[in-house]
């Protein structure tokens, strides 16, 4: 197990409802992606952080949504790689 | 009490010399509530404090919950409009939004305030769903992907612990301690623990935790 900072707050969570061995994590210092059902952790869409919450359409498992805590929401259509503001 | 404690692992571990950690740190301090008030204002939302996202089981509609009640937007969160959960609580604090998993009708909100509230007709109308409910500060909410009536809640504060429901919030009754810590979220994730149940996640102020859901 690693990459996912430790005694932190997790503010939001998210899983691929079709393979929930994909999660995802939504923290203060940014957001992070597990493919092993939370093993190990790297942290994606490097630019953003201070999230909030963090949801995965289940119709579409690449397209995710994320909101920082100061009202932002954010759109990936590629797994959590790029992200574009949607407001 | 210690028993139960222990049945909730942590997930995840810092790396050593971890540079995000340490700029973390630094964020801490940072006063985000007011940079947060400032970015409002230009983008002329409400929402003062997130606390949920969710999208419905169809995919087309997202859910945020909020300090100032819950939104939705039809067009993947370029727009929002408030819905009115409960007449007799005009300013609900939604800490957590649990769509249904296979019907897009249903929808559960979780508040600071007032429990939890059950819409089954993709949020026109509400209505509350608290009994045995232990308190009404409802911090995170679960709905099992595989058996949508089964829904676990944890509660803070007054009657603190995880409540679970097996008909759809018809009743629900008090089954652990729950998880350490200030509790942020709770989701049942659909990973076998081998003893017939599935794992519920918690997100906390002291990273994520996990516990096999049969309590």
């Amino acid at each position: 197990m690693g990459g996912l900072p430790t005694n932190r707050t997790v503010n939001g969570f998210a899983v691929e409802p079709g393979n929930p061995k994909v999660m995802y994590a939504a923290m203060r210092d940014g957001l992070f992606k597990s493919t092993d059902a939370g093993e190990s952790w790297k942290r994606t869409g490097s630019e953003l952080k201070n999230f909030a919450a963090v949801t995965v359409n289940p119709k579409n498992t690449r397209q995710l949504y994320v909101a920082t805590a100061d009202g932002k929401v954010s759109i990936s259509t590629d797994g959590g790689l790029q992200w574009k503001a949607q407001q | 009490m210690e028993r139960k404690f222990y049945l909730w692992m942590w997930i995840g571990a810092m790396l050593i010399f971890n540079p995000t950690a340490v700029l973390g740190e630094q964020m801490e301090h940072r006063p985000a509530a007011a940079a947060a008030k400032t970015d409002q204002k230009k983008k002329g939302n409400d929402f003062e404090h997130i606390h949920a996202l969710a999208t419905d089981a169809e995919g087309r509609i997202l859910f945020l919950g909020a300090h100032t009640g819950l939104f939705r937007s039809e067009d993947g969160g370029s727009s929002w409009k408030k819905m009115a959960v409960a007449t007799q609580h005009p300013h609900l604090d939604v800490m957590a939004v649990t769509p249904d998993t296979k019907d897009s009708k249903t929808i559960y909100v979780a508040t600071h305030e007032a429990g939890v509230f059950k819409s089954t007709d993709g949020g026109a109308t509400w209505r509350e769903v608290n009994t045995g409910l232990g308190g009404p500060d409802v911090h995170g909410l679960a709905i099992d992907p595989n058996t949508p009536s089964k829904l676990h809640a944890v509660v803070r504060e007054k009657g603190e612990g995880v409540y679970r429901t097996t008909d759809s919030g018809g009743k629900w009754t008090r089954v652990d301690d729950g998880p350490g810590g200030e509790v942020k979220l709770l989701a049942s994730v659909n990973i076998p623990t081998g003893m017939g149940g599935i794992f519920l996640y918690a997100g906390t102020a002291e990273g994520l935790q996990r516990s096999p859901d049969c309590f």
